[in-house]
């Protein structure tokens, strides 16, 4: 059976603490699942948060095992699953994903949307205790693999400098805590420990089910009301902004190297709810969001200096991030550069043709988006965790109403806060 | 023009191929409802392409290490000083190109003005502007892109893995080239590989979108008649004869890592082409979801065992002139994981029904890859180069048997053909 009403947009509501939203569309092959239980993201619980979706990834009571829930959802025309946990400003997300092919593309038309919803619940719902509890075999294997995911975050240079520029921000802000914590906070959970978040989180946790592909919404509110729509949730918060104020803080730290990584991070004062929002947008785009943007064209092709130059803004937090991959010796030209494009910003030295270009790649960005059913329960995700702001056509409508003026007047707001350079360990000339 | 619609309307796509008088091949894809059109321009010309001989020539050439991945960046810049991001970024249209071993693909996205996105994918395509000024430009930045991939681990893995396997095939070289390599490259070099491997019998141009295909088809060739070029003859492309032993069994390397990452190859006889190719591709893939899939008993014992996490893969990758399968990911004890592999790869038992459960999902991940237009453009270009029609694929699946792969296997593991890549932490 497949639904005919198609509106191509979110239907759904937020409702004591949960929320359902689906997106009925034919322009998918599949259809894509996703469920979380938002969380404060604090020290005393993110290590129970990380560890719980790849716990609960270990066994149901109908298919006990991780084979045989791999042999499932292979049974399922190779269905995508992934249990883990995800970082939006301050909250942590304990997020459930599952995708299949609609059956009516395959042999024999499964109901696959069916066998879907029963796997996802299955997890949720009814683990596989031993005796009341999580086997201990399971909760160490799982601990010791998250500790080693903690370790391999300076494995990739790019996101550890970002990740390094952010604590450094946020100072103490709980939008600057890492979402897996300290592997002396994992050491401390233990099986009974996390029977007892589990059973919390399903009774308390805000709770989000977003389904995108063509189903038929009533049979989503259904199994929402059914199997989640009970409990006393704590009510949902949206995501506090940065508020703290460095002058210009500068670090430096050094690694084996090759390639020196220049992180810039700016205050903006603005979140995706502001009225300033589409124009911080337009900003950010004129200076560093695409091939055509000063940045790319000052740092990489007149300067020769990087091979990506970009700067990009956090809707939620706050902040404009920039960041170069540079020689080591080039720190002082490319943050020279990178500061004159911002300084050429205030003093409003963009053309009508800049606001033009960046105007049209937002909307080819914007529209984009909507052909991916993954970036548009992100973006459900964002407006509900901000508590606002547009997005799809009414945000490229509020883009192109945005004026000069009102560009400048938030490029006079953006306020450089910290800068981090990752460069190598014979780099003698920039004290730490 | 005659035109021929694929039999891929079993899962209904109903993709439109033309090919023109100049030897271009078109394939357009209608995805009715979708808001982006995506199109690749690329030709069968990668990094391992650095000694042939040209169409009617019998001279052979040799160039710099590097030279595509330094080719198509070049494209981008045009005589009148504006480069072509520009034009794409009037139009608000996303350009993007990349280089691989074997093919070099120029693509855009965009969701408004396909026509004039077209034309200017063409242009950026079709014509050529390198002068001594514009190429010594372009070398500091590929420097930075080369020292970019030189901190990436896991690219360390997987290039020094490629190395240690190959003692003659460039594909032991990396894609970039080497930051002294490129120094040398000049403006004559990029001409020559330019008009031989940038000829249009070379090259295939892929769209999907919510489009006419018979209208995109009229206007590329409407472009491609004004330029009046016939299909050039075969070009030579000559690879050194690879010895069956690897070049190295065990390559290290110490990087600023938290745990080794550990990576195993086997080379593969290569030489097939066409549905064979296909046919080994997939009793390959078909045995590594078996042995090593996250259903397989193997990999469940490795990672209750704590050698492997979730990441760990297994896949087999295949050209025209080479062949090869790489196992691997991070690992806390490179040499247990090493022995418990090779102890227990040819003696797991192959079973029937897991085997229709792995070809079920194989048939799942067919399907799933026609919604993911940027996924499917590779694959489709990809299976192209290597004289494979993407749309074989299920019957292929269907024919292959359980004895096909255990025969594979058989004949798979060979000592003096594996070689093993790890990276590991500072003491």
């Amino acid at each position: 059976m497949t639904w005919s009403k198609t509106v191509d947009e979110f239907l759904g509501e937020w409702q004591n603490g949960t929320g359902w939203y689906v997106y009925p569309t034919k322009r998918f092959k599949t259809v894509t699942i996703y469920a979380a239980w938002i969380r404060e993201l604090e020290p005393s619980a993110r290590a129970r948060g990380a560890l719980l979706p790849h716990v609960l990834r270990r066994g149901t009571r109908a298919w006990p095992t991780r084979v045989l829930m791999e042999q499932q959802l292979e049974s399922l025309y190779g269905a995508s699953f992934r249990a883990d946990v995800g970082k939006l400003g301050d909250k942590q997300l304990l997020s459930f994903h599952i995708t299949v092919v609609n059956g009516q593309f395959l042999p024999e038309h499964p109901d696959t949307v069916a066998a879907a919803l029963d796997f996802l619940t299955e997890v949720l719902d009814h683990p596989q205790l031993v005796d009341g509890r999580f086997p201990d075999e399971v909760v160490d294997q799982e601990k010791e693999l998250i500790k080693r995911q903690i370790s391999a975050l300076i494995n990739d240079k790019g996101q550890y400098a970002l990740s390094r520029l952010i604590e450094l921000v946020a100072d103490g802000q709980r939008f600057g805590l890492k979402k897996l914590g300290t592997p002396q906070e994992i050491d401390q959970v233990s099986g009974d420990l996390l029977v007892d978040f589990l059973n919390e989180n399903r009774q308390e946790s805000p709770f989000v089910f977003a389904v995108v592909g063509d189903v038929d919404p009533d049979r989503i509110q259904k199994h929402m009301a059914e199997r989640w729509g009970r409990g006393d949730r704590r009510p949902l918060t949206t995501i506090q902004p940065y508020t703290g104020r460095h002058d210009r803080n500068t670090v430096v730290e050094r690694q084996d190297v090759r390639q020196g990584k220049l992180n810039l991070a700016f205050r903006t004062n603005i979140t995706a709810k502001d009225p300033q929002y589409p124009a911080l947008v337009m900003y950010s785009g004129i200076l560093g969001g695409f091939s055509h943007s000063k940045l790319f064209l000052n740092v990489r092709e007149k300067a020769s200096l990087a091979y990506y130059a970009y700067s990009r803004i956090d809707p939620a937090v706050a902040l404009m991030i920039i960041g170069a991959g540079i020689e080591f010796d080039d720190y002082e030209a490319a943050r020279r550069i990178i500061e004159e494009q911002v300084e050429a910003m205030r003093a409003g030295q963009f053309s009508p043709e800049e606001m033009a270009f960046t105007l049209k790649a937002y909307t080819n960005d914007v529209l984009s988006e909507e052909d991916n059913p993954g970036q548009l329960i992100g973006r459900q995700l964002e407006q509900l965790l901000i508590g606002g702001g547009l997005s799809g056509p009414q945000l490229i409508d509020a883009l192109g109403r945005v004026t000069s003026a009102e560009i400048v007047e938030v490029a006079k707001q953006v306020e450089l806060d910290t800068v981090y350079f990752l460069t190598s360990e014979g780099d003698e000339r920039h004290g730490g | 023009m005659a035109d021929k619609t694929l039999s891929w309307s079993k899962i209904g796509e109903e993709p439109v191929r033309e090919k023109l008088d100049s030897g271009l091949e078109i394939l357009v894809l209608p995805k009715p409802g979708l808001k982006k059109t995506y199109a690749t321009y690329a030709t069968h010309y990668g990094s391992i392409d650095s000694h042939f001989r040209r169409p009617g020539t019998s001279e052979t050439i040799d160039v710099p290490d590097g030279i595509a991945h330094f080719l198509e960046h070049k494209m981008y810049e045009k005589p009148e000083g504006h480069d072509v991001f520009e034009r794409f970024a009037e139009l608000g249209a996303y350009t993007n190109a990349y280089t691989e071993y074997t093919s070099t693909t120029f693509l855009f996205s965009a969701t408004s003005d396909i026509d004039a996105c077209l034309d200017t994918l063409v242009r950026l395509v079709e014509e050529p502007h390198f002068t001594p000024e514009n190429v010594e430009k372009e070398k500091g930045i590929i420097e930075q892109e080369i020292r970019m991939y030189l901190d990436m681990p896991g690219d360390r893995l997987h290039s020094n893995l490629l190395h240690a396997l190959y003692q003659k095939n460039p594909v032991r070289l990396d894609i970039a080239g080497s930051v002294e390599s490129i120094r040398t490259i000049t403006p004559e070099d990029l001409y020559v590989c330019y008009e031989t491997f940038y000829h249009p019998s070379n090259m295939l141009f892929f769209v999907a979108g919510d489009v006419d295909p018979e209208q995109i088809i009229h206007h590329i060739a409407q472009l491609e008649q004004g330029r009046r070029l016939k299909p050039s003859g075969p070009i030579e492309r000559i690879f050194p004869t690879e010895p069956h032993g690897v070049s190295e069994k065990h390559v290290e390397q110490v990087m600023p890592v938290a745990a080794p990452l550990w990576m195993m190859g086997y080379k593969d006889q290569a030489g097939l082409s066409g549905r064979e190719l296909l046919r080994r591709d997939v009793v390959m893939g078909l045995m590594w979801s078996l042995l090593l899939g996250p259903s397989s008993r193997l990999f469940n014992d490795l990672y209750q065992e704590g050698l492997i996490n979730e990441r760990f893969s297994a896949h087999y990758s295949s050209a025209r002139s080479y062949a090869m399968s790489a196992i691997g990911g991070e690992t806390p004890d490179p040499q247990r994981l090493e022995s418990r592999l090779l102890e227990r790869l040819p003696e797991e038992p192959l079973l029937e029904e897991h085997f229709d459960r792995i070809k079920r999902k194989e048939i799942g991940e067919f399907v799933a890859l026609f919604e993911n237009l940027e996924d499917l453009a590779f694959a489709f270009n990809a299976y192209h180069f290597r004289g494979i029609d993407l749309g074989w694929i299920p019957d292929v699946l269907e024919e292959v048997t359980l004895a096909d792969v255990e025969a594979a296997r058989r004949q798979h593991f060979q000592e003096d053909a594996r070689a093993v890549s790890v990276i590991l932490p500072h003491r």
